[in-house]
């Protein structure tokens, strides 16, 4: 008669390892979705200058998602080291995580210092930016462990629609670390470390272009070129980013209908890529994606033109006069580096997904 | 020939979004009627003669008559003065920020521009703000002022509401012009020995 030495909970681990480090991974890529709604929230109502105590909605978005990001995390710790195969293979996105969470959960008490040294700090900051860095570590790591359990268990379509879920943290906190790098929002009575203008045109003209065609033509890729995953990806942040910063301005209430237009680029994106994948109509999609960053970045990325085109005083309700005065010009500067760095996404993504999806 | 009209339907839906968004829709938005805030004050001086050693009281009640201003500006200036410590205390304040105090040779706004002209001040002021202000609110700043010095104290007061979309987005509409090259309203009061 043998006698097992194995409890039933090590048992039930070994058993239920892969699923333990999928769930985890969700748990991860949920977490930063929703600290990086609530962030961009939250800077809607800075710049609105809404009364706001410690327990306003977006703080109370941001911080449940610190602690479902932490839980997913060690949940991912758990589901790994009970792994019986794959262990390599998931190893790079634990470590990703690991390193993000750290970073993420190192950045409250170096806030806390921060601001009872100097106060109140901009947008871009060393402990926003040590934030939004693990933010962006912790949704790769998620994005990683996602994408190889679904290749893993080669899962049902149903299944790979969590590759939304596992791109959009990613896209929303990228957007976060080229906003803190180009917008004005970092000048503070101790530091000011708001971007030279020229520096942050040139950064806003092409990491915006190159990291849209990145997101939507990744996930395309990841999810073994299914039709229908890059409208969707591109409507939710569509749909994020009017929620959180347009319709919380009721001065911009109206402009929602163009923002809403921003859907068919992305619909026609899909359709070309489902109709023919030959290299051109990968790059035309590319060069399409990367040219309407513009207008994709509504209204926020205003602020970084204005500063070297207009110098114009913005207030929350010239937000979108602003805007639509600069549009044109923006796009005549914009458009050929907005193209090629469009297409330079397409290329990266193809590299990319090949990594992440190797055994 | 399915396969070329999809294509053919997605560029003329794609030539429609760029039309639409880079050209028809901007100019419709920006032919649409900006906001127009309309501030306004009222003060009143507790005494127009003191003795030196005393103190007065200005008290400003300001509103907004016009439309929801993003920013609600009253600005009390005190160009007799270096420094307000110890002259100038709050008494009543309720506006949203808290006040925000220039010191000389600060760089400020000017010419209501909200700072993209600047200029360098040549006395001491106290700003109170408001982001934002509802129309016909109320906003209420006091303050007591204990004179050093023997003579005319004055005192300058305007409003300004952003954003500064026209000639009455300020008050007062003419006057005295200050160190910013706006307009103010002077109060004075006499200080005797």
């Amino acid at each position: 008669m043998t006698i097992s030495t194995s409890n039933p909970s090590e048992t039930f681990l070994k058993n239920k390892s892969k699923f333990i480090f999928l769930i985890g991974s969700i748990f991860t890529s949920l977490g930063i979705l929703l600290v990086t709604v609530g962030g961009s929230w939250d800077i809607t109502n800075h710049l609105l200058s809404k009364p706001e105590s410690f327990f306003s909605p977006p703080h109370a978005l941001m911080y449940s998602g610190v602690a479902i990001s932490l839980t997913g995390v060690v949940l991912s710790f758990i589901g790994w080291r009970n792994l019986q195969k794959f262990k390599d293979s998931y190893f790079l996105s634990l470590k990703i995580k690991l390193i993000g969470i750290g970073l993420l959960t190192g950045a409250g008490p170096l806030d806390f210092i921060w601001h009872s040294y100097f106060g109140l700090d901009g947008l871009l900051s060393p402990p926003h930016f040590t934030l939004i860095t693990g933010m962006f570590l912790c949704s790769v790591g998620g994005m990683i462990g996602i994408s190889k359990y679904l290749k893993f268990n080669n899962s049902q379509s149903v299944m790979k629609y969590l590759l939304i879920l596992a791109v959009i943290p990613v896209w929303l906190s990228a957007s976060g670390i080229i906003s803190s790098l180009s917008l004005p929002f970092s000048s503070t009575d101790f530091f000011q470390f708001n971007p030279e203008p020229t520096i942050a045109f040139i950064i806003a003209s092409l990491a915006y272009p190159f990291l849209i065609s990145l997101s939507l033509t990744l996930i395309f890729r990841l999810s073994n070129y299914q039709f229908g995953m890059l409208s969707i990806l591109g409507g939710l942040f569509l749909l994020i980013y009017s929620s959180t910063a347009i319709v919380p301005n009721f001065a911009m209430f109206d402009t929602v209908q163009f923002y809403a237009l921003n859907l068919i680029p992305f619909v026609i994106s899909d359709i070309f890529l489902k109709l023919n994948r030959s290299k051109l109509s990968r790059f035309f999609v590319g060069g399409l994606l990367g040219s309407v960053f513009y207008m994709t970045y509504y209204p926020y990325v205003m602020y970084t033109y204005n500063e070297i085109l207009l110098g114009k005083l913005v207030s929350p309700s010239l937000i979108y006069f602003v805007y639509f005065e600069l549009i044109q010009t923006v796009m005549i500067y914009t458009i050929i580096p907005a193209i090629i760095m469009g297409i330079l996404g397409v290329i990266i993504s193809g590299k990319l997904s090949k990594k992440i999806l190797m055994n | 020939m399915k396969r070329f009209l999809i294509y053919f339907g997605a560029f003329v839906i794609l030539s429609f979004y760029f039309i639409l968004t880079i050209f028809v829709l901007p100019s419709e938005f920006l032919m649409t009627e900006q906001l127009v805030p309309e501030p306004t004050f009222q003060a009143v001086l507790s005494d127009s003669k003191i003795t030196l050693g005393d103190s007065f009281r200005l008290d400003i009640v300001s509103v907004n008559t016009g439309d929801y201003a993003d920013i609600h500006i009253v600005s009390v200036a005190f160009p007799d003065l270096i420094k307000t410590d110890d002259v100038v205390k709050i008494a009543t304040y309720d506006f949203t920020l808290s006040p925000s105090y220039i010191y000389v040779d600060e760089e400020i706004g000017s010419k209501y521009s909200g700072g993209v002209e600047t200029t360098f001040a040549q006395y001491p002021s106290i700003e109170a703000m408001s982001r934002p202000l509802k129309p016909d609110v109320p906003t209420h700043f006091d303050i007591v002022v204990t004179p050093k010095e023997l003579g005319l104290f004055n005192i300058y007061v305007k409003s300004i509401g952003i954003p500064h979309t026209s000639s009455i987005s300020h008050y007062p509409y003419s006057g005295v012009l200050d160190h910013q090259n706006e307009y103010v309203q002077v109060y004075s009061v006499t200080v005797n020995p």
